[in-house]
């Protein structure tokens, strides 16, 4: 049996000789240098371009513009966006081409022999612009008569996508409220922050197939899109991953695959058929894609004197950005999720997703989740403080069983464990002893360590995150199993798996062999992998929404099971294609919201002790406890890698990750700015309690885990420093000078 | 301009530009791409490589300034029988890796790290000692854990 242990990573050596080839590390000899450029203006028409001088430029090779693509629209949900903007297009697209909706819209691709004199042809090109009104936030897009970002969409306002959630009779659940708090959240972007920054390489293959070699999350809808835009086919297109470092969602849209396709399609007709190299900097990486969408929201939440929650009333605005991205099932997260897990009788909920003329929102960790638990979990920690009730004991009074009806008004999926998360959290994190005193730290080395200023603090949050893209949306995914072996043998002696799904970095291709291992009785070291080739294997769907080792893990167990079939009938090599979909998912009733939109949940709950430094604001983390119901850990040191990865980056999304924007342009896109935390910024003790209750859907009863552990912790650790400081923060991240900001003002 | 730098113990002489950064001299002439390129702004110890057995981010140096030194990237770490290096073997058994991306820069770092404390090092110094090591996917702990398992028996 191989499922259920932590074996190594059959990729950790190549990971640690250096060995291991990123997208970007094999530049072909000879390969060309792409730049993409982009129009640095939030919102504008293009009046006119030239790239007459940019040609001239010794070196450069050819620019790619509008007029070279073919379909001049893309998007991964919705084609609101132009692949490049530009006067001179095929006017083969729904969106206004000549526009530019936000500062990294891209305008052509510089192709030269040198990446230094790309650079300068791309500074060499012409371009002049009609500036249109700026829409750089959600009160200025909904503002009367506010400039429309996207007319041709036909509606009349910039909130183009409004979820909505009518659920009995708020009014009369707040009149059966003891207490009913009313407040206002407002929660920040986030910038994903992978270490490596896209980079890709492009050519034609021996099948004439134009193909890219980069990273991303989801290989067959990265084909789709590009195929779009080059008005192919999709298997005239190839996609191909390479070791990916890091992506979080932040890769699950498209960033210079495009350009990249276009290029080396359009090169090829003109004769010229050397491999495309493009990478982006740091500062083309933080400018160039999107981002955890910021936003506002305003929850009432009324409870009896028990701590029985009566009613709920929520307004989530998410500010998409120029472009939608993913915000529209974004979107749904966060509306499904601001509820929590909870049972609410009376309910009003209206979600938008608005269009600005700023970064566009999309896919990052918890996708939506991480907005919506801010929301509900302060508002139930406030509202249990304000009772006088034990936040754990007031979640435990309201926590979904099995056979409740969410907040859509159909029965919860089967295995819900909300209940038994919250209490192995609570006695994990020893709530009934108090917190010893505070150990001095200073967080300057240089600084002496503060003594008397020092307050300990504990918080507590818990929540949901669904599997999957749910919401109708038609859930696959791909394996293909091959055994091997002699004519005469009983069992196989090895077996190939192909599976599109993306190593991310989380382990993914190691849990799928293991999977696979246990599927087929091969053992690990026969069970070879080739993974995220279109041209070798299917549709694995995302790697994202913690679906894929759900999905995955499924797909395997049916392309065993077909192959075992095929090994039993004589055939060497036997083989099993499986094509796993779940049970159906439904969008939600526009008017009220009722539906089934999640086949499947994860749970959990998390415990934050903090110490605050009421004379400097610095927050030091001391104790974190984790607790999650994962189905069944497929490999339990994954499993806790994901918990403490997903926690330090929720920990830099509380206290320190802070973009800057003025006018629709960040003005920090470099690590020096934007502080993401380092070793020494971490809580000091993670302890990752992992339980295993199984969902009867999942692989081995396996849910997922990755998103998980971001969703509850900033919540967590706001009702934390409250209990240090008796200050609730309705915003974030909590750097010193907002937490000293605070404290001041509530003395004065 | 003509540079001259042992690299993994072979003497390189190569024609560089004067503004050619060390780590793109690395990567991109001598075709070493176990060495990372995480940012702009020499925050992020992607790039971590020994020069004459220091640490030091070959983003913050240029090519020319290398001339005449010994320089040891990720791929010259391990024995000449292959292998591996204590801290590259840590950073495996302690799962102190996901994407893998910001690993080189860490062992390299880590295991100079090491090299300095021979008397052996705690959990502080660890944190202190890889502070300008950026990852952002393990959360650290196991990183912490990998260093400690060679820098505590050191
Ligand atoms: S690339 Fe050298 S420190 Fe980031
Ligand atoms: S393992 Fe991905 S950045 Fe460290």
């Amino acid at each position: 049996m191989s499922v259920g242990q932590s074996p190594l990573r059959h990729d950790a050596a190549a990971k640690t000789d250096g060995s291991i080839e990123y997208a970007g590390d094999t530049v072909p000899a000879g390969a060309l240098q792409a730049v993409v450029v982009f129009s640095g203006r939030a919102h504008a028409r293009m009046l006119l371009m030239s790239t007459d001088s940019a040609l001239a430029v010794p070196g450069v090779v050819d620019i790619i513009t509008a007029a070279d693509a073919p379909v001049n629209e893309y998007g991964l949900t919705m084609r609101d966006q132009p692949a490049l903007v530009g006067v001179d297009h095929t006017g083969a697209a729904a969106v206004d081409a000549a526009v530019s909706r936000w500062e990294a819209d891209q305008i052509a691709v510089v192709i030269a022999e040198t990446r230094a004199a790309a650079t300068a042809g791309a500074a060499a090109i012409e371009v002049e612009w009609e500036d249109l009104p700026l829409v750089d936030n959600i009160d200025a897009a909904l503002a009367p008569k506010a400039p429309l970002v996207h007319p041709e969409n036909g509606l009349d306002t910039n909130a183009y996508h409004h979820l909505r959630i009518r659920k009995g009779d708020p009014d009369f659940g707040f009149a059966l409220a003891y207490a009913v708090i009313d407040e206002v959240y407002e929660v920040p972007h986030q910038e994903h922050a992978y270490l490596q920054p896209e980079a890709g390489t492009a050519y034609i293959d021996n099948e004439g197939r134009v193909t890219i070699e980069i990273g991303g999350q989801w290989t067959s809808e990265d084909r789709e899109q590009v195929a779009h835009v080059l008005g192919l086919p999709e298997d005239r297109v190839r996609i191909i991953y390479k070791a990916i470092g890091g992506a979080f969602g932040g890769k699950e849209d498209m960033s210079i695959q495009i350009a990249l396709g276009l290029a080396a399609m359009r090169l090829a007709e003109r004769g010229e058929h050397r491999p495309i190299h493009c990478r982006w900097s740091r500062e083309e990486s933080i400018v160039g894609h999107h981002k955890r969408h910021r936003g506002r929201i305003r929850i009432r939440l009324g409870a009896t004197h028990d701590g029985t929650i009566t009613a709920l009333e929520a307004d989530v605005d998410l500010d998409a950005g120029a472009y939608n991205y993913t915000s529209n099932k974004v979107l749904g997260n966060a509306h499904v999720s601001v509820a929590g897990a909870y049972r609410i009788p009376h309910a009003r909920i209206d979600s938008r997703a608005i269009y600005t003329t700023t970064v566009p929102g999309g896919a990052f960790r918890g996708f939506g989740g991480p907005q919506g638990h801010f929301a509900i979990e302060s508002a139930v920690n406030r509202l249990a403080a304000e009772l006088g009730i034990d936040p754990v004991e007031m979640r435990l009074r309201n926590a979904l069983v099995d056979g409740d009806d969410g907040i859509t008004q159909t029965v919860m999926p089967e295995g819900v464990s909300m209940r038994e998360v919250i209490t192995a959290c609570s006695l994990q994190a020893e709530l009934d002893e108090a917190l010893p005193d505070p150990e001095p730290f200073s967080p300057i080395a240089s600084l002496p360590s503060a003594t008397t200023s020092l307050r300990r603090g504990r918080g507590f949050a818990a929540g949901f995150k669904n599997i999957g893209f749910s919401f109708g949306f038609p859930e696959r995914c791909e394996a293909e199993i091959v055994l091997n072996g002699n004519p005469n043998d009983e069992t196989p002696t090895s077996a190939e798996l192909f599976h599109g799904g993306a190593e991310v970095g989380q382990g993914a291709h190691l849990a799928m062999r293991q999977m696979a291992s246990d599927a087929t009785g091969v053992s690990l070291d026969d069970v070879h992998g080739h993974f995220s080739d279109t041209a070798t294997s299917g549709d694995p769907g995302s790697a994202s929404a913690s679906r894929l080792t759900f999905m995955a893990g499924n797909s395997i167990l049916g392309a065993a099971e077909e192959a075992e079939k095929a090994w039993r009938e004589g055939d060497r090599p036997a083989r099993g294609f499986f094509r796993y979909t779940p049970p159906p998912t439904e969008a939600l009733d526009p008017e009220t919201g009722t539906g089934a939109p999640n086949f499947c949940y994860g749970y959990m709950a998390q415990c934050i002790e903090v110490t605050v430094d009421v004379d400097t604001g610095h927050i030091r983390v001391d104790r974190v406890t984790s607790t999650h119901d994962v189905g069944k850990a497929i490999n339990p040191a994954l499993v806790r890698g994901q918990i403490e990865g997903a926690v330090v980056q929720a920990h830099g999304y509380a206290i320190s990750e802070d973009l800057q924007l003025a006018d629709g342009f960040i003005t920090n896109p470099r690590f020096s700015s934007y502080l993401i935390p380092g070793i020494g910024d971490i809580p000091l003790q993670v302890d990752s309690q992992i339980l295993e209750f199984a969902d009867p859907l999942g692989p081995f009863g396996a849910r997922g885990v990755a998103e998980m552990p971001f969703i509850t912790y900033t919540p967590a650790l706001t009702a934390a420093v409250h209990d240090a400081t008796g200050l609730w923060f309705n915003t974030f991240p909590l750097t010193p000078s907002r937490v000293l900001g605070g404290l001041q003002a509530a003395e004065e | 301009m003509e540079v001259s730098m042992s690299v993994n113990g072979d003497t390189q002489t190569s024609d560089v530009e004067p503004r050619t950064l060390l780590v793109h001299h690395i990567r991109d002439t001598l075709g070493l791409t176990g060495t990372n390129i995480g940012c702009d702004t020499s925050s992020c110890g992607a790039c971590t490589i020994h020069v004459n057995g220091e640490s030091v981010k070959s983003c913050t140096m240029l090519a020319v300034q290398a001339d005449g030194t010994e320089i040891t990237t990720i791929e010259g770490l391990a024995g000449d029988d292959g292998e591996l290096h204590p801290m590259q073997a840590a950073f495996m058994e302690c799962h102190g890796l996901q994407c893998g991306y910001c690993t080189p820069g860490m062992v390299m770092a880590a295991s100079s790290l090491v090299a300095e404390n021979p008397e052996g090092l705690d959990e502080t110094a660890v944190r202190q000692g890889l502070e300008g090591n950026l990852c952002r996917c393990t959360g650290y702990h196991n990183i912490v854990k990998a260093v400690l398992a060679v820098g505590d028996t050191a």
